[in-house]
């Protein structure tokens, strides 16, 4: 970690910029946790609270982008400090898009519950505890500067990434014989969907967390080795 | 990405002392031809001590000597017995901080090397002196009082007239000690374009104390601390990524 600035305003700066990221996160992973109770638990009531609270996430949004930006015109930052900045602007935006997806569950909820009893809400539970791990782990990556908790992540978003696949083949499955509960099903199918994006999300934080912590940009490296075995096989 | 070049500087092994005060510790540095390579560090940390060997202005300090090493123009030893120091001295003209402008006419200080190299030819003198100040973006500002002296410019003009009459002789590298920290920032930034177009056809050792400005004109930056170059290497992964704890903590405010 770096020791003190020569220019005391300069870490002021940068704490506030952490101290408003991680408020960001806290709220964002909260929005989703209610948004997800909301359904378990049938709480219309709770689904309003996660709607409302989700423009408390895009103040942030702007505070963090605010205070990045001033940093970076007053200050220039340079090496981890610049990578800091950077990579708090861009997770602010990851966290701001899964606050996006916590409303989603939230609107998908109120109609689930304003229709039929739904037992296969039950079913999504693993899904939200997966995605929910791996945002935690992503921003304790990010802080803790946890190189290898961050790239863990993907392999974990894989995993999240099957069984998102298997709930929408089973739920497909039984929309064909879902007679009054299409609709509520198909509210369900949308659910797992936001789901499935917050641990790709979650991910691109994970990434964002190793390039502070050496440099590295680690997106799409999968799809760059096989771009480069292609363009070797050719040759 | 700049391509790779030569080497136009080769620092070999160099140790320098002031009398018995070593100021120079071990120094190997190969600055890349036809590139800027910038110098930064604490005062006296050395940097403008090695700009200052690299044309042997350090000859005329009483007790000023390199005790080990060597420092090489081109693959040639410039304390080599055959070297001239006059010959050397064009061939690795200067700019110093505050603008050295002479007390003559603006054309007269842009063809005094020339004279002095025994150009005597007024043509070629003439034309000379208007390439070299095309090239120091200043030929459209003067042209028409070219026999005005040369005190009656700005501040960013008499600098870019300094820079003018280095180049004016077609030297091989240009050392340049600190020289914006005189300037307002408009002249700042059309010195720095002037480096940044003039590199492709010289290599340019610049020390600075703003790391704004090493971080833009610069290809390759050394850092030096107490004598000795900590880190050297492209000033892209220098300003994003350093290698040494002390390099990100001098750059990024952290001391110094």
């Amino acid at each position: 970690m770096n020791g003190p600035h020569i220019f005391r305003d300069f870490d002021n700066a940068i704490r506030t910029l952490k101290d408003e990221l991680l408020l960001m996160a806290s709220l964002t992973r909260q929005n989703l946790e209610r948004a997800m109770r909301s359904l378990l638990d049938r709480d219309i009531e709770l689904s309003r609270v996660v709607i409302g609270d989700d423009s408390d996430v895009d103040d942030l949004e702007i505070r963090v982008d605010q205070t990045g930006m001033e940093i970076l015109v007053r200050h220039h930052p340079v090496a981890s400090d610049l990578r800091l900045v950077i990579s708090s602007m861009k997770i602010s935006t990851c966290l701001e898009r899964i606050s996006d997806h916590a409303v989603n569950i939230a609107k998908r909820s109120k109609k689930i519950c304003r229709g039929p009893e739904l037992p296969d809400v039950a079913l999504v539970e693993p899904l939200y505890v997966m995605a929910d791990n791996l945002l935690r782990d992503a921003m304790i990556s990010f802080t803790d500067q946890n190189i290898e908790l961050a790239e863990g992540l993907k392999a974990r978003d894989k995993e999240l990434d099957r069984l998102h696949k298997s709930l929408i083949a089973s739920l497909s499955e039984r929309l064909e014989h879902a007679e009054g509960k299409a609709e509520s099903l198909l509210h369900l199918i949308f659910v797992i969907r936001s789901l499935e994006r917050a641990g790709d999300l979650a991910v691109n934080i994970g990434e964002d967390a190793v390039f502070l912590g050496n440099a590295k940009d680690i997106r799409h490296a999968s799809k760059k080795v096989t771009k480069e075995a292609r363009i070797e096989a050719d040759e | 990405m700049a391509t790779p070049s030569r080497t136009a500087v080769g620092v070999e092994n160099l140790d320098f002392c002031y009398g018995t005060t070593k100021v120079l510790k071990n120094i190997n540095l190969a600055i890349a031809a036809n590139r800027v390579t910038a110098f930064i560090g604490p005062s006296g940390c050395g940097k403008s001590t090695l700009l200052r060997c690299i044309n042997r202005m350090n000859d005329e300090i009483p007790g000023a000597r390199i005790t080990k090493g060597r420092i090489c123009l081109n693959g040639t030893d410039i304390h080599g017995p055959k070297v001239d120091v006059v010959k050397l001295r064009s061939e690795v003209g200067m700019v110093f901080q505050k603008s050295n402008v002479f007390p003559r006419s603006i054309f007269d200080n842009v063809a005094y090397g020339l004279r002095l190299r025994g150009i005597r030819d007024a043509s070629v003198i003439e034309e000379r002196v208007e390439s070299a100040l095309r090239q120091a973006a200043l030929w459209d500002e003067v042209k028409d009082r070219l026999q005005e002296s040369g005190f009656g410019l700005s501040g960013g003009q008499q600098q870019r007239l300094c820079i003018a009459r280095t180049i004016a002789v077609k030297p091989n590298v240009v050392l340049m000690d600190e020289p914006c920290s005189a300037l307002d920032p408009i002249a700042t930034l059309k010195v720095e374009e002037l480096l940044w177009e003039l590199r492709s056809e010289y290599t340019f050792v610049v020390v600075t104390h703003s790391m704004q400005q090493a971080s833009r004109i610069s290809d390759h930056t050394a850092f030096f601390y107490m004598g000795e170059v900590v880190e050297y290497g492209l000033t892209q992964t220098m300003f994003t990524n350093p290698r040494e704890k002390r390099t990100e903590e001098y750059i990024s405010g952290r001391f110094g």
